[in-house]
C-alpha cells in the first residue's frame, strides 16, 4: 500500500524536495504555509496548498491544531514532517496517529525516547554504544548545574535536553563564564523547545562529528547507509558535510556502523534516523562516541543519497506504509565522494549573523554531479522569520579531490546578491589546505577564522562591473536600503 | 554621453568614468566591460571575466571570482555614511528584546552586556562597546525592534 495524499508540514528546500518525491511516487501532496510565505516555491512546489496561520512559526509551522485541521481539510492520509519543525515532537506524532494520519517517521515514542539526551545516554551505554563521560545534574538550578559542570571538569559543554541544532547549547571553559551561559543555554532551550532541562558533559577537544544514517522497517530490518562527516560547523551547526569520511579507516567504520545498528535496535526505532558520533582522535586510535540520535530526515541526506544512489524519502514513504524496507545491509555500498555545501543568509564577519531581505540576484549553477535543493527564487525575499538556510548545493565525483573542485567551480557560479550569504566563505573553507588535507574538526572555522573571514579588497573588474549595474538611476530617498546588516555601522561584539 | 561617478569600496574611493560603449574606466585604468540586461556582465578584452551585479539604493553587489563586493555610489550633496559613534546602540536587524540588563544612569564598561535580542530562534547579546554611562534605554521586554532603531544611548 501506499498514501494517496501527503501533507508535507514544513516549508523551503525540504518541503520543495519532499514535494518532488511524492510527484516522483505517484502521491498528491499538500503544502502548507504561513503569510509570509503564500508566494514561496515550496507552494508552488506541491499539488495545492493550504494556509495554516500568521507569520511566526509558533503560529504557523509549528501549530499542532492548525497543521492537523489542514490535513483533515484537505483529506490526507499522512504528514511528513521534514525536518525542523515539529519533525521530533513526540506530542505531534502522537496527534497525527490520534487523527487517523500516519507520520512519516518513527513511532512517536521513540522520538520521546530518543528525545531526551538524558534517557538516550542511558539507553546506549546500555546496549553498548560508548558514550561521552558526563553527569546529569539532578539539581536544574544554576548552582546545581554548575556544580554538575566542576564534577565533570572543564571545559564542558552545557546543553538543552531536549534540543538539537545547536539551540540552548552553550562551551564553558571556566567558572567565570560558567553561571551567564548557564541562563543563556535555559533560555534558549525554554524558547526553542519549551523545556529548560540542561545537561552537562566534558568537552572533547577537537572532535570530528561524524554520523551514520540509519535505516529501519516496522519487520525488524534495520541497515545503515555509511557515514558522513560533519565536522565544519558555525554555531554548532553544520555547513559543510561529505561522505565517505576522509578520517575514517575500514575498521572504524565498521565498528561505527555496527554501533549505529545496534543503537537504532536498542531504540526499537523505525523509518530514517541518524546515529550522531564525536571521533576523538587524540590519543592512540580513535575512539567514536555516541552523541546523540537524531529521528528524522536530516538537513545533509542528500550526501548519502548521492554515494549509496538511493532515494531516503521514497523509502520512508515505504516504510512508514508498513512496506519492508528496500535493500538489503549487502545491495548497499559506498561509492565515490560527495560534499554538500549549505547556503545560508548570514554574514560570517558578523558571528553568522542571519540576513533577510530581497534576494536581488539568485542564480542557480548546474552540471554533471551538481545537485541543488532550494526553497527560494531571484526577486523573492527570505524573511526574518525562519531558518535562514537558502540552498544545499551537494556535488558529487569519483574522488574527494574532483568533488572539492566541482563544488568549489559551483559555488563561483552561484551568484546571490541582494543580502549576504556565507557563499563566498564556503569558497574560503573548501580552498583551506587543512580542508583539502582532510585534517578536519569542529573547531576548523574559529581555528581558520583570519582565512576564512579576511576582507578582500574589491579589484578594477568588481569596480567596472559596478558602474554598469542596471538600475543606475538615483533615487530621491536612501530608506530603500534593503533590510541587510552593515558592518560598518552596526554594534561590535556579537556575541556567539 | 560620459558619466562620472565615484565608488567606495570601504573607506575607499574610486573614480569612474563611464562612456556610450560601456568602456569603463577605473582610477584611469580602461577596463572594458559588456554589460547585459539580466544582472550579467562580461569584462576584460575577450569578455572572459564574469559577473553578476546588483542595485539597491546607493549600494552595487558584485559577485565576482566566488566573492561579493559592497561597494556604494557617492551621490552629490550627500554626506556618505560614517561609522557610528559608540554612543549609540542600534538593533542590527528585526528582532525581538528579551531582557535588558541596565538602567539609565548605570555605569557599564566595554564589553557589558546591555540588551539581550532574539531573532531567528537565537540570542543576541548587545554589548557595549566602550566604558560610559548609559543615557537612556528606549525599549523593553518584549518590544519587537527594527534595524537601525537605537535600543541604548551611551554618554
Amino acid at each position: 500500500m501506499t498514501f494517496r495524499r501527503v501533507l508535507i508540514a514544513n516549508r523551503g528546500e525540504i518541503a520543495v524536495r519532499i514535494a518532488r518525491a511524492c510527484r516522483e511516487a505517484g502521491i498528491e501532496s499538500v503544502a502548507i504555509y504561513s503569510d509570509a510565505d503564500r508566494d514561496a516555491p515550496h507552494v508552488r512546489a506541491a499539488d495545492r496548498a493550504i494556509r495554516v496561520g500568521p507569520a511566526p512559526s509558533s503560529q504557523s509551522y509549528l501549530s499542532v491544531p492548525a497543521i492537523l485541521e489542514a490535513a483533515r481539510a484537505t483529506s490526507c492520509d499522512a504528514v511528513h514532517p521534514g525536518y525542523g519543525f515539529l519533525s521530533e515532537n513526540a506530542a505531534f506524532a502522537s496527534a497525527c496517529d490520534d487523527a487517523g494520519l500516519t507520520f512519516i517517521g518513527p513511532p512517536a515514542a521513540v522520538i520521546s525516547r530518543m528525545g531526551s539526551k538524558v534517557g538516550a545516554r542511558q539507553l546506549m551505554s546500555g546496549a553498548g554504544v560508548p558514550v561521552v563521560p558526563g553527569d546529569t545534574p539532578h539539581d536544574q538550578s544554576d548552582s546545581g548545574v554548575l556544580q554538575s559542570a566542576e564534577r565533570a571538569g572543564f571545559p564542558v559543554l552545557v546543553k538543552a535536553s531536549a534540543g538539537g541544532g545547536g539551540k540552548g547549547m552553550r562551551a564553558i571553559r571556566d567558572r567565570g563564564q560558567a553561571l551567564e551561559a548557564i541562563a543563556a543555554a535555559r533560555r534558549e532551550a525554554v524558547s526553542a523547545f519549551n523545556d529548560g532541562t540542561l545537561y552537562v558533559e566534558r568537552l572533547i577537544e577537537r572532535p570530528r562529528h561524524i554520523e551514520v544514517q540509519i535505516f529501519a522497517d516496522a519487520h525488524g530490518n534495520v541497515v545503515h547507509l555509511f557515514e558522513r562527516e560533519c565536522s565544519i560547523q558555525r554555531r554548532h551547526q553544520k555547513i559543510i558535510e561529505e561522505s565517505p569520511s576522509p578520517a575514517l579507516t575500514a575498521g572504524v567504520r565498521s565498528a561505527m556502523t555496527e554501533a549505529a545498528v545496534a543503537a537504532a535496535r536498542a531504540a526499537g526505532y523505525v523509518n530514517a534516523g541518524t546515529i550522531e558520533f564525536l571521533l576523538d582522535e587524540s590519543g592512540d586510535g580513535s575512539r567514536f562516541y555516541f552523541l546523540e540520535m537524531n529521528t528524522r530526515l536530516q538537513v545533509e541526506h542528500p550526501v548519502t543519497e548521492a554515494v549509496t544512489g538511493v532515494d531516503l524519502v521514497q523509502a520512508q514513504f515505504v516504510v512508514a506504509a508498513g512496506g519492508r524496507l528496500p535493500w538489503t545491509q549487502a545491495s548497499l555500498t559506498q561509492r565515490g565522494h560527495a560534499i554538500e555545501c549549505r547556503v545560508y543568509a548570514e554574514d560570517p564577519a558578523a558571528g553568522f549573523l542571519p540576513q533577510a531581505g530581497a534576494l536581488l540576484v539568485y542564480r542557480e549553477p548546474a552540471g554533471p554531479g551538481i545537485r541543488i535543493d532550494s526553497g527560494v527564487v531571484e526577486g523573492g525575499a527570505v524573511p526574518v522569520h525562519y531558518d535562514p538556510l537558502l540552498a544545499k548545493l551537494t556535488a558529487s565525483a569519483e574522488s574527494r579531490d574532483a568533488a572539492i573542485a566541482r563544488a568549489r567551480a559551483a559555488l563561483e557560479m552561484f551568484p546571490i546578491l541582494g543580502i549576504r550569504t556565507n557563499v563566498p566563505f564556503l569558497i574560503r573553507v573548501l580552498d583551506e589546505s587543512d580542508f583539502r588535507a582532510g585534517r578536519l574538526h569542529t573547531g576548523f572555522i574559529d581555528e581558520h577564522a583570519p582565512d576564512l573571514l579576511a576582507r578582500s579588497t574589491a579589484p578594477l573588474e568588481a569596480l567596472a562591473a559596478a558602474a554598469v549595474a542596471p538600475g543606475e538611476t538615483p533615487r530621491t530617498s536612501a530608506s530603500v536600503r534593503p533590510t541587510t546588516i552593515d558592518p560598518w555601522t552596526s554594534v561590535r561584539g556579537w556575541g556567539r | 554621453m560620459e558619466r562620472r561617478i565615484v565608488i567606495h569600496d570601504g573607506e575607499m574611493p574610486h573614480r569612474i568614468t563611464v562612456d556610450d560603449n560601456r568602456t569603463v574606466i577605473v582610477d584611469g585604468t580602461s577596463v572594458p566591460v559588456i554589460g547585459g540586461p539580466d544582472s550579467e556582465v562580461r569584462i576584460g578584452e575577450n569578455g572572459t571575466v564574469r559577473a553578476w551585479v546588483a542595485a539597491s539604493g546607493d549600494t552595487r553587489w558584485v559577485y565576482l571570482g566566488g566573492r561579493v563586493y559592497e561597494l556604494e555610489v557617492e551621490r552629490a550633496g550627500r554626506r556618505r555614511r560614517s561609522a557610528s559613534g559608540p554612543s549609540s546602540l542600534s538593533a542590527p536587524m528585526p528582532a525581538t528584546v528579551i531582557r535588558v540588563e541596565v538602567s539609565p544612569g548605570e555605569q557599564v564598561q566595554r564589553g557589558d552586556t546591555l540588551v539581550i535580542l532574539e531573532a531567528m530562534k537565537m540570542e543576541l547579546p548587545i554589548r557595549a562597546a566602550a566604558d560610559g554611562t548609559v543615557a537612556s534605554v528606549s525599549c523593553k521586554p518584549g518590544d519587537l525592534v527594527q534595524p537601525g532603531m537605537a535600543l541604548i544611548e551611551i554618554e
